[in-house]
């Protein structure tokens, strides 16, 4: 099974890069649920998203190394005129809601459609109902987030960014599914035009094949390993 | 340096305008050294022409702060709490601070409704609001957003953001035209502005540098207009040149969102983006865009 890596600037040798996008409605917690696993932090007082920000972690899989290339978004509609250019090249995505606003689960349909729009057809995706340390509050029963998660095809946690809850978990879920796709499938090493957002060197899922843009997993090697 | 910025203001501001004709270049030159953070919230309201909005319009703030209602209330106490929040005026739940930035936001997204309320009007309102009253603010908000001395702004809010789209493509061309090694460097990294640069424009640096560092900008920025910005962009960016062009993808990301505390030192930036020059790349650029739009 698969073990968490350190939190820092890994320098070991990355076997795998997996792009990953959260979205979801403002103020659901998508910035605390990223900093919780990137870095093990909650900010108290954490700011409003303003267009996108980075993390980056490096797990291990099934004794693969692999890396996290997390985007974090802006919640708010207006924002997807930039933010959309992102879940291009992802192979998972993280779609948040927050257990005590009824309204944040209510808009998932429309966070999926989006994806499925812009995103590639075999983008893994998790549904995250987080705040669950908030259960006085809670507003979304959690069989009714697991019922639609079933319909619609997607894993379902109930996380707290708060307590690290879960959090490990999500990440993880998705992390393995995509590397145990792209395990099955043959690699294809192709110049696939990534020149939006793409960041560099990830695996993305384009139809049945796993298409690696540049030269596959060597990649990763020379972009990661090295610089003090 | 504060007496001869009062004698230039005169008494309730009734000298500034004649001043600003008489002796433009000096005006800029104080300007750019840092307007005295006591007179900064009337020179502010003065360079942006919002004093003369308020004077204009007695009583409309208050009738939309009281009498209207807005479509985005909801959204914008959401996010109340989470704009400057470990500053000590908007730190208090339910306090003042939050009360004003609150109404200021809340009248604006009526009096615009094509607008309405987006995420980072908040770090500019705030920026705002610790140097004058809600009303002012609310005025400077609206002769930036809709031009009283400057090409209007509203288009960074709009939807679909089509202004910070082109502020974001003008960028690109100017880091390229002027930094060509960075440029070749974000290239090959694939790293493009909206990646670093989307809250530069959106807040206009109030969001993301540090604050000494934001209100010298906002002095320029009001006075000159947003060409500062890019030059700003450009100051950290060359600033920080020859240490970016050896990172690569992550740690890049990494270092264009916290540059190093001398790059943010306002009397070495400053200077810096004062002596880029960018407006005949601007223009270049945002006619480039414009035939790209029509495409």
């Amino acid at each position: 099974m698969a073990s968490g890596g350190g939190y820092g600037d890994a320098s070991q040798k990355v076997d795998y890069v997996f792009k990953v996008v959260l979205i979801g409605d403002s103020a659901v917690g998508k910035s605390q649920i990223l900093s919780r696993f990137a870095r093990n932090e909650f900010t108290l007082d954490s700011k409003a998203t303003i267009g996108v920000e980075f993390q980056t972690r490096t797990m291990v899989i099934q004794h693969k190394t692999v890396k996290a290339q997390i985007w974090d978004t802006a919640g708010q509609e207006r924002y997807r005129a930039v933010t959309s250019a992102y879940y291009r090249g992802a192979v998972g995505a993280m779609l948040v809601y927050d257990i005590t606003k009824r309204q944040t689960f209510d808009h998932i349909p429309r966070w999926l459609e989006e994806l499925r729009g812009h995103a590639d057809k075999n983008i893994v995706i998790i549904l995250i109902g987080n705040k669950s340390d908030l259960e006085d509050q809670r507003a979304v029963p959690t069989e009714d987030a697991k019922e639609f998660a079933q319909q619609e095809g997607l894993f379902f946690l109930e996380t707290s960014a708060l307590q690290a809850t879960n959090v490990e978990e999500a990440f993880l879920t998705v992390l393995t599914e995509i590397f145990n796709i792209v395990n099955k499938k043959t690699l294809v090493a192709g110049g696939e035009d990534e020149q939006a957002n793409g960041g560099g060197n990830t695996a993305s899922l384009t139809g049945k094949k796993i298409v690696v843009p540049g030269p596959g997993q060597v990649i990763p090697e020379k972009r990661v390993c090295c610089s003090s | 340096r504060v007496r001869k910025w009062r004698k230039m203001i005169g008494v309730g501001g009734r000298d500034w305008k004649h001043y600003v004709r008489r002796k433009p270049d000096v005006v800029k030159r104080r300007i750019r050294k840092g307007i005295p953070d006591c007179l900064r919230g009337v020179v502010w309201q003065l360079i942006s022409g919002s004093r003369d909005l308020l004077l204009l319009n007695p009583g409309v703030y208050e009738q939309l702060v009281v009498y209207e209602t807005s479509a985005s209330e909801l959204d914008i106490i959401r996010d109340i709490s989470r704009t400057f929040p470990s500053h000590v005026f908007f730190q208090q739940r339910h306090g003042p601070g939050q009360r004003s930035l609150y109404n200021v936001l809340k009248a604006y997204s009526v009096f615009d409704r094509d607008v309405g309320y987006v995420q980072g009007m908040g770090f500019v309102a705030g920026l705002l609001l610790l140097y004058m009253s809600e009303e002012d603010a609310f005025w400077l908000l609206v002769a930036l957003l809709k031009g009283a001395v400057h090409p209007p702004l509203e288009g960074l809010y709009l939807v679909g953001l089509p202004l910070v789209k082109q502020f974001l493509f003008q960028l690109d061309c100017i880091v390229k035209e002027q930094l060509p090694k960075l440029g070749e460097h974000f290239s090959t990294e694939m790293i493009n502005p909206s990646m670093y640069a989307s809250q530069w424009f959106i807040t206009v640096f109030s969001s993301s540098f540090p604050f000494q560092l934001s209100l010298r900008i906002w002095d320029v920025f009001l006075f000159e207009g947003p060409e500062i910005v890019f030059q700003i962009g450009i100051a950290v960016l060359k600033h920080c040149h020859d240490d970016l062009v050896k990172l690569p993808f992550e740690r890049l990301m990494h270092a264009l969102r916290n540059f190093p505390e001398d790059a943010m030192n306002p009397d070495v930036l400053l200077p810096l983006a004062f002596s880029i020059k960018v407006s005949k790349c601007l223009q270049e650029s945002k006619d480039k865009y414009e035939k790209k739009k029509l495409k």
